[in-house]
């Protein structure tokens, strides 16, 4: 094994590795930034060029790309209210309210490093406990699952800011949007209305598309000031100096944060693990966790920076994450890398229980160069972001009409469909209305993404048990799930009385 | 008269002249083939794979675009609809020819619309089962599903996929019933064997998992054995009058000229018969399986029949 590793590490020594990663970097924070375009996408497109390359740069292109397109995604959550890939949704709260005040390089500043710390941690997570960590992540059946997802609902629940009632009533709408399509048990159609492009559903780039961009513009047009650019009106009245000093990030503001990024990291990884959860769930997750332990509670959702480290942290370390099964089981977990292993397979490597036998230098290859690839991504993140701020001065008609076209090709290209371009549209005014009547928009996104697997997992759980739901009781690692949302729910309910009753 | 004659032979004979020109200098631009599913995909490797080796052969570079969605038929829409000039090809798989046409409304007819060039693989599925069952045979299984109906419960990578259809055509032929847990595709319908979360799964690529002795295969729902496991039976070995035909292969959009298919048939058959091909295959744990058009014709038009008939039987008809 350890001659694997040596070997491995020697493999990368060249500069066509190197070169490869930083290309994959680049493309993975720019399409990472633009809404719609994701990862997903851009490793798709970059398949037929990993066919030529050889094995070890073909594969950290692509590994680039996927470290750092969720990086990117936090980009434009920060600067524009629009989270580039869904996984950024959650860094919104604090992100953008932080970018308001003029500290948008600053989020950005801990959006990189708390990415990076999420990378580091996941992979040597990964490259120490991969063959325990699958075994584990394999308990994981139908019931397991089903109690993990009402957890993650029921944490998730509490952080709406703002109203609660209005937080749990989109949040019902998204689980409502998530039943659109081919019922998964049955088969049948629901809520298709005879329209052949929704029989599979609704796409998630569009929906989030819609909801977060679509709306966003909509509110702008109607803003006679350049209400979201205040930022450039206050660089001029700010001195350059001042503004330095606000956007500063010291060594001493991420060390206090290493417990949010601690737990957050934990989070993303046992997210990771788990196929079909992605990587949404858990940035939202640890984003609540990171809520409800802190000591100041009420500053989040006002621009703090543990509000953004967290879901950064979270979504970063599903990376790691999510490679453990799909190495050691051949299993992907997400879209992005069931498209990884078909690279790896075009590459002659199959993922699963023979990879680190018969293909164990590449495998630690990968795995080092993962980790060695956070350092060109905290500089090409700390370059692009230099220039990412400076957008925010441009002319708002330019900025808005290209994040118009971006979007339109965004949700165009997840399936080739003009559907999708519609039901982007339909999602901006279901967004633009919910905004103006003070109702939060995550929670919608949050209950269209856990919709999906809780349903399953919930029916499966209950084939399984013949519609006996003790079936979430009798299975230990359910129960805990079970009882810890119950305790959450019962906790929150009271403290709600409490407060209601000091007033 | 005899002018008008001699003025018809002497078109006819420069149409067939023009054509069979034409189809000498065939390909002229580059070869598109439409994928059903998405890159990186086991469909979509192999055809790349194929392809890279074809490429050389033809003298020019060939397209591979991925279509994915509505489970494979949007890309067979598309192919159906495409010129019949050989330069728009597809690839297909069973469910969208085999199964779907007669579940939903499909603006193609996999028969009628498309000419067979050849198949290259098809995986095969295996009743597979956790290490720990104690099933350790297929009769197992039924006795098990006899005596306790729909207590067993078995995985696939979803409903109304070959595999379910497949098994609840078995249910009827044995009399056993089982509970179907439908998946998101086959790796996590295996996930749920590898756990022991069901009592068995009917899933393709199984070799490494069986080799690592994390799973048993108990039977192959293909018409033949899987080579890498002779001792594992067919249904038919067990008496049972039932196959799923798994197919990966290449189709044209009808009319297109014969002499471009059995260039295109020649030149992939060629490909996949290649060292590298199957060296290739072998390390992705994908079977090679040729047919050349003829067989590959008479396979897609025996299983829509089948498919069609059975589905009618289950009471399944959309």
């Amino acid at each position: 094994m350890f001659t694997d590793f040596l070997t491995g590490f020697a493999l990368l020594l060249d500069w066509s590795v190197l070169v490869a990663n930083i290309i994959g970097i680049v493309i993975g924070t720019i399409v990472g930034a633009i809404p719609g375009l994701g990862p997903v996408i851009a490793i798709a497109v970059l398949i037929p060029v990993t066919f030529v390359l050889p094995t070890v740069p073909a594969i950290m292109l692509l590994l680039g790309v996927y470290q750092a397109g969720i990086y990117g995604g936090s980009i434009s959550a920060v600067l524009f209210n629009i989270p580039g890939v869904p996984a950024a949704a959650a860094t919104v709260y604090d992100g953008f309210p932080m970018a308001q005040r003029g500290e948008g390089s600053r989020a950005l500043k801990i959006a990189l490093y708390s990415s990076t710390f999420g990378n580091i941690f996941s992979c040597l997570v990964l490259l120490l406990v991969a063959a325990p960590l699958a075994s584990i992540a394999l308990r994981f059946g139908p019931p397991e699952l089903a109690a993990l997802l009402l957890l993650a609902l029921t944490v998730i629940a509490g952080v709406s800011g703002g109203s609660m009632l209005k937080g749990l009533l989109t949040g019902l709408l998204g689980l409502l949007f998530s039943t659109v399509g081919l019922d998964p048990i049955w088969g049948t159609f629901r809520f298709t209305m005879e329209i052949p492009e929704l029989e599979n559903g609704l796409a998630l780039v569009p929906v989030l598309i819609g909801l977060f961009a679509i709306s966003e513009l909509l509110i702008q047009v109607g803003k006679p000031d350049p209400a979201l650019l205040m930022k450039s009106s206050q660089q001029s009245q700010e001195s350059a100096k001042e503004l330095a000093a606000k956007n500063h990030v010291s060594l001493l503001e991420l060390w206090k944060m290493k417990g949010v990024m601690f737990y957050s990291a934990l989070i993303g990884i046992g997210f990771g693990i788990l196929p079909g959860i992605g990587s949404t769930t858990p940035a939202f997750m640890s984003y609540a966790f990171a809520k409800q332990k802190s000591k100041h509670p009420e500053k989040f959702g006002t621009g703090i920076a543990e509000g953004v480290a967290a879901p950064e942290t979270a979504n970063n370390a599903v990376t790691g994450g999510a490679l453990i099964p799909l190495l050691s089981l051949g299993i992907p977990g997400d879209a992005v890398t069931a498209i990884i292993l078909g690279a790896l397979m075009l590459q002659g490597i199959t993922p699963g229980p023979f990879v680190f036998r018969d293909n164990g230098v590449e495998v630690y290859a990968f795995l080092i160069g993962l980790i060695l690839s956070t350092v060109p991504t905290l500089i090409v993140g700390r370059i692009f972001l230099r220039y990412a701020v400076k957008v925010l001065t441009l002319k708002r008609s330019l900025i808005f009409s290209t994040v118009l076209i971006m979007c339109v090709v965004g949700s165009f290209s997840v399936n080739n469909s003009v559907a999708d371009i519609a039901i982007m549209c339909v999602f901006g005014f279901i967004g633009y209305a919910l905004r103006i009547y003070n109702f939060p928009l995550p929670p919608l996104l949050i209950g269209f993404v856990i919709g999906k697997g809780f349903e399953e997992a919930l029916r499966q759980s209950l084939l399984v048990s013949q519609g006996s739901v003790m079936i979430f009781l009798q299975k230990p690692i359910a129960a805990v799930f079970v009882v810890l949302s119950a305790i959450i729910l019962l906790w929150s309910m009271w403290s709600a009385y409490k407060t209601s009753k000091s007033r | 008269m005899k002018n008008t004659f001699k003025l018809l032979v002497l078109s006819l004979s420069l149409i067939f002249l023009m054509s069979s020109l034409a189809c000498a200098a065939y390909p002229e631009r580059p070869i598109k083939i439409l994928i059903p599913y998405g890159a990186g995909g086991t469909t979509d490797i192999g055809v790349r794979m194929l392809a890279s080796i074809v490429e050389k052969d033809l003298g020019q570079p060939i397209v591979v675009e991925n279509k994915p969605g509505g489970s494979g038929t949007i890309a067979l829409a598309a192919g159906a609809k495409a010129a019949a000039d050989g330069y728009t090809l597809t690839a297909v798989t069973s469910s969208p020819m085999f199964i779907t046409p007669h579940l939903r409304n499909v603006s193609y007819n996999p028969i009628e619309d498309f000419t067979a060039i050849m198949n290259y693989s098809g995986p095969y599925h295996g009743i597979t089962v956790p290490a720990s069952s104690d099933w350790k045979s297929f009769e197992d299984m039924v006795k098990y599903g006899k005596a306790n109906p729909n207590k067993g419960t078995y995985g696939t990578a979803g409903t109304f996929g070959g595999a379910h259809i497949s098994m609840l055509y078995v249910e009827k032929l044995t009399g056993s019933t089982f509970t179907h847990l439908p998946f998101k595709g086959s790796a996590a319908a295996t996930a749920a064997i590898l756990g022991g979360h069901v009592n068995f799964g009917i899933v393709p690529q199984y070799a490494d998992h069986v080799e690592a002795g994390n799973v048993r295969v108990l039977a192959v729902l293909d018409g033949t054995r899987d080579p890498d496991f002779p001792n594992v039976p067919t249904l038919r070995d067990l008496g049972y009058d039932w196959e799923f035909a798994s197919v990966v292969g290449l189709v044209a959009p009808a009319g297109t000229d014969s002499s471009i298919i059995s260039k295109l048939e020649k030149a992939f058959i060629a490909a996949a018969n290649t060292a590298e091909f199957k060296e290739f295959m072998k390390k992705a744990n994908l079977p090679i399986r040729i047919m050349n058009s003829e067989e590959f014709s008479g396979v897609l038009k025996k299983n829509y029949l089948g498919y069609q008939g059975a589905i009618k039987e289950l009471n399944l008809t959309k």
